[in-house]
């Protein structure tokens, strides 16, 4: 049993009062969380450090406007932390965050990590619409009763990694019919119990409902392999691929907003990928006409080849794809089948190495000529 | 590029069973009468639920072209810089694409981005074109929506910068087919150039008509559209204007860069946005949340889209491309008209018009723009 | 373009310096037979192949790639290879996912002694690419 803290309050209310406190005792100079940056009520990821800003903060807010985890790469790769911070984020915010730091863009000195069980996020067409306000009830009420609405991102809707790896402290929210009243936050690590020792509340010994989340995870489950066999025909044999991809704009967007996808300049937006007039001409002999700009199907097998292996399933990508190609659902059973390969959960451990930057004296030997 | 209008020649095309199939035979004898090899030209993708612009040198595959399709999936001037950036076309290619596009693409050529040799620039009549969300609701029901609203002049389906277009027919290529004001059963082409009078001559086609009906035509639709900008851009400052405004605007914003990935005219392939000038050692963000009290994070939205103003505006060709990738619905190329009309308006430049005017940076008079100055001699 | 019996496939071979390349030229100076498919391209360690390069090839219609590099812990640079094995099968699993014949692609350990060897891999290699036909991604347009 884990140690965890109850406190008598509505459990945004209850985070809220929680992370002034922190920062009013001087525990934590900055709060990264969601908050509301204007009076259209606008919500965006915020670096907080005056208490009564956090007024407008809502930590659980379910939108991902960027994920996190690249924003936290941002904030700690030119420089580690030096002073203490607290970042409330999901859980694939936070796996992506790790899968970054594996690859040396950030580290994880001075951040306390606080999450939660997720219910996953709407889309940037309903942030557009201003749908979100009106659908929060619905959103809270699914989360208690263990529901999967549909209208969140398919990413989600087909999400089994929601109970947050490397958290400091989780926030019980999914199953939780008393979450108007309680926040209960698990305490997870020495750090996190150490962050909570002046608050009030009631110390107890507990864990997450693992009944209850073992059936939702059933649910999650069900609805993943129901993607996953729906996008198998739109993506099995070169003709099925290039149908999909047809409408591709090559704008580059899911690379963009993926936080796995960190360089620079993109390898499909560098010298190496572009065409020269004898490419060109190579091209036109072979086949007659060329679809131009070129390279659309190379950059998505190749981003694949590139990122796969650390996906964590966010749906970043096809929320921002302006022509509504089904890449979330790509990615992730294609990320999961080559992570199954090497028994790797992107994000899980941060002790473990990239596949790909290790290897076995003996391996894979079925793959072998 | 361009020259005394006296100078360019003028013809009209017979149309026997449709605009498009007229058009993709004129195309198919160019290739036959040796007066160009290659064709891009837009095309149906195979799943047919969108468009794209194909190389074609085989010239049977031209029978799938479609040379005015209800949407700009890529912009033409960022299309044919992806062809011709690294070095010139060694075989002549004729390039069909809307007038924003021809423009961007000899804003391109001004930038060193695009060589402009053996390209024919062939552009037409735009009655606008549909925001691709839109489209991909039911593609072939707004397939048939977008034809009819072009034949009846009507914009309210397309994009709301091409609703305050008044550049719809403005000729900056080599050649413009002119469908407004023709003879029913014909199109006017219609030259700007001397690759133009050359194709012209080379295909054997009857020159010096008159295109005295077109030119109407075009200055009474460009004059209303004119009038309708200036109106929509008055308002649009009102809406946005001052820092707080401006900000709020920006509220949704996700830092996606799109409307700068798909904008023909950034073509930076390191955005100074992107590049290690904004990335800050953690101590720098948390001083200035600090001096705050709290800062959007990743900071600098403003100082993004503001800055792309400055470095682009001067070549904006308002064809509405980046709003059509915004996946919050910011008005991005309602406000960048808006600016760009001011900052082109202040050198009396139109971004595209023509090859020998140079951009507004890299040119200067001794004496001018004293207006801007501070009064203090 | 129709199967054709006497279609020859191109077959892009790359071939490590130390061992691989070696083996090829051994079985050429043996005067061992082997079929004229094989296009090879020598790079000095099996782990310069980058991915891009196979997934460039079969885009560009190459109807088979094979890579070939020293047997594992003979590796003239030590550890080369061992990547080398972990990158083929990560995107071998990635074509076989989404049904891109993965059967185009091949691995092979061949050292610079075994000149048969090589002879005998493109041989079944050419073989087995020849039965599946040509690759369709040679005629496509909006690839």
């Amino acid at each position: 049993m884990t140690k965890a803290l109850v406190i008598n309050n509505n459990y945004e209310k209850g985070l809220i009062d929680f992370l002034k406190n922190l920062l009013e005792n001087g525990k934590v100079k900055g709060v990264f969380s969601l908050k509301k940056i204007n009076k259209e009520g606008d919500v965006t990821f915020s670096l907080i450090s005056k208490p009564e800003d956090l007024d407008d903060a809502v930590p659980f807010y379910p939108i991902m406007p960027v994920n996190a985890g690249s924003l936290m790469s941002r904030f700690t790769m030119k420089q580690p932390a030096t002073e203490s911070i607290i970042a409330v984020l999901k859980p694939c915010e936070i796996r992506a965050f790790v899968e970054l730091i594996k690859r040396e863009q950030g580290s994880l000195e001075n951040i306390t990590i606080l999450s939660f069980t997720c219910g996953g996020v709407y889309t940037h067409r309903m942030v557009a619409d201003d749908l979100i306000t009106k659908n929060l009830s619905k959103y809270w009420d699914a989360v208690k009763s263990e529901k999967i609405l549909d209208d969140l991102r398919p990413a989600c809707r087909s999400c089994d990694e929601f109970i947050p790896y490397n958290s400091d402290i989780t926030v019980d929210l999914i199953g939780n019919k008393d979450i108007d009243k309680q926040l209960t936050m698990i305490l997870n690590t020495e750090k996190g119990g150490n962050l909570v020792k002046d608050i009030k509340g009631k110390n107890v010994e507990k864990n997450l409902n693992d009944k209850k989340l073992e059936n939702f995870k059933d649910k999650r489950e069900k609805e993943k392999k129901k993607l996953f066999d729906e996008i198998d025909p739109k993506i099995k044999g070169l003709d099925n691929l290039i149908d999909t991809f047809g409408k591709c704009i090559s704008c580059h967007a899911c690379g963009r907003v993926c936080p796995i996808c960190y360089c620079t300049v993109c390898e499909f937006e560098s010298p190496d990928a572009e065409y020269k007039p004898s490419n060109f001409e190579t091209e036109l002999n072979k086949r007659g006409a060329l679809r131009v700009p070129p390279g659309t199907i190379y950059f998505h097998l190749g981003r694949l080849d590139h990122i796969a292996i650390s996906c964590v399933g966010c749906g970043a990508c096809e929320d921002v794809c302006p022509v509504d190609i089904p890449l979330s659902i790509i990615f992730k059973k294609i990320g999961e089948s080559v992570q199954k390969m090497f028994d790797y959960v992107p994000g899980k451990n941060t002790d473990e190495e990239l596949p790909l930057s290790t290897f076995e004296k003996e391996e894979l030997v079925e793959y072998e000529e | 590029m361009s020259q005394p209008e006296e100078k360019n020649k003028s013809t009209v095309i017979s149309v026997k069973k449709d605009l498009n199939t007229a058009i993709i035979d004129f195309l198919k004898e160019g290739i036959d009468k040796q007066v160009f090899d290659d064709v891009i030209i837009p095309m149906r993708v195979p799943a047919k639920d969108s468009f794209a612009y194909v190389l074609v040198r085989n010239k049977s595959i031209l029978n799938d072209g479609f040379f005015l399709p209800p949407v700009m999936p890529v912009q033409g001037g960022r299309m044919v810089s992806s062809v011709t950036r690294l070095g010139k076309k060694d075989k002549k290619t004729a390039i069909i694409m809307r007038p924003c596009e021809t423009r961007a693409t000899i804003e391109l050529a001004k930038l060193g981005q695009t060589n402009l040799d053996n390209l024919i620039l062939i552009s037409m009549d735009c009655p606008g074109v549909m925001p691709i969300s839109d489209f991909l609701k039911d593609t072939n029901k707004q397939l048939k929506n977008f034809e009819d609203s072009a034949n009846n002049l009507d914009d309210k389906i397309m994009r709301p910068v091409c609703q305050i277009c008044d550049k719809s027919s403005m000729i900056s290529g080599d050649l413009h087919i002119g469908t407004l004001g023709a003879k029913k059963g014909s199109f006017y082409l219609i030259s700007n150039s001397e690759k133009g009078n050359e194709l012209i001559e080379k295909m054997g086609l009857k020159q010096n008509e008159n295109i005295n009906s077109w030119k109407e035509k075009v200055k009474k639709i460009s004059e209303e559209k004119k009038k309708k900008r200036i109106n929509k851009n008055k308002e649009l400052k009102k809406k946005i204007g001052g820092l707080d405004n401006l900000t709020d605007a920006f509220g949704k914003c996700i830092n996606c860069h799109n409307c700068m990935s798909v904008c023909p005219v950034c073509f930076c392939r390191l955005c100074y946005f992107e590049s290690d000038k904004v990335k800050q050692p953690s101590d720098d963000y948390l001083s200035r949340a600090k001096s705050k009290g709290s800062i959007r994070f990743l900071p600098d939205t403003m100082l993004f889209h503001i800055g792309r103003m400055e470095h682009m505006s001067l070549s904006c060709v308002s064809c509405g491309a980046c709003e059509d990738v915004c996946p919050v619905d910011i008005p991005i190329a309602q406000i960048f008209t808006m600016i760009a009309d001011e900052t082109q308006g202040l050198f009396d430049y139109v971004s595209g018009r023509s090859l020998d005017e140079p951009i507004p940076f890299v040119a200067y008079k001794e004496e001018e723009l004293t207006d801007m100055e501070d009064s203090n001699d | 373009m129709e199967k054709n019996k006497e279609y020859m496939p191109k077959i892009i071979a790359f071939l490590c310096n130390w061992c691989s390349y070696a083996g090829a030229d051994l079985a050429g100076t043996s005067r061992l037979k082997y079929p004229p498919s094989i296009l090879p391209i020598r790079v000095m360690c099996s782990s310069r192949v980058d991915p891009l390069f196979i997934i460039k090839a079969y885009l560009g219609g190459a109807d088979g790639v094979l890579v070939a590099g020293c047997h594992p812990g003979d590796c003239h640079y030590d550890k080369g290879n061992y990547y080398t094995r972990r990158r083929f099968a990560l995107l071998k699993k990635i074509f076989q996912d989404l049904d891109l014949e993965e059967d185009r692609l091949t691995l092979s350990w061949i050292s610079a002694s075994e000149g048969p060897k090589y002879a005998k891999v493109t041989t079944d290699f050419t073989e087995k690419v020849k039965k599946m036909g040509e690759n369709s991604a040679k005629n496509k347009i909006f690839l």
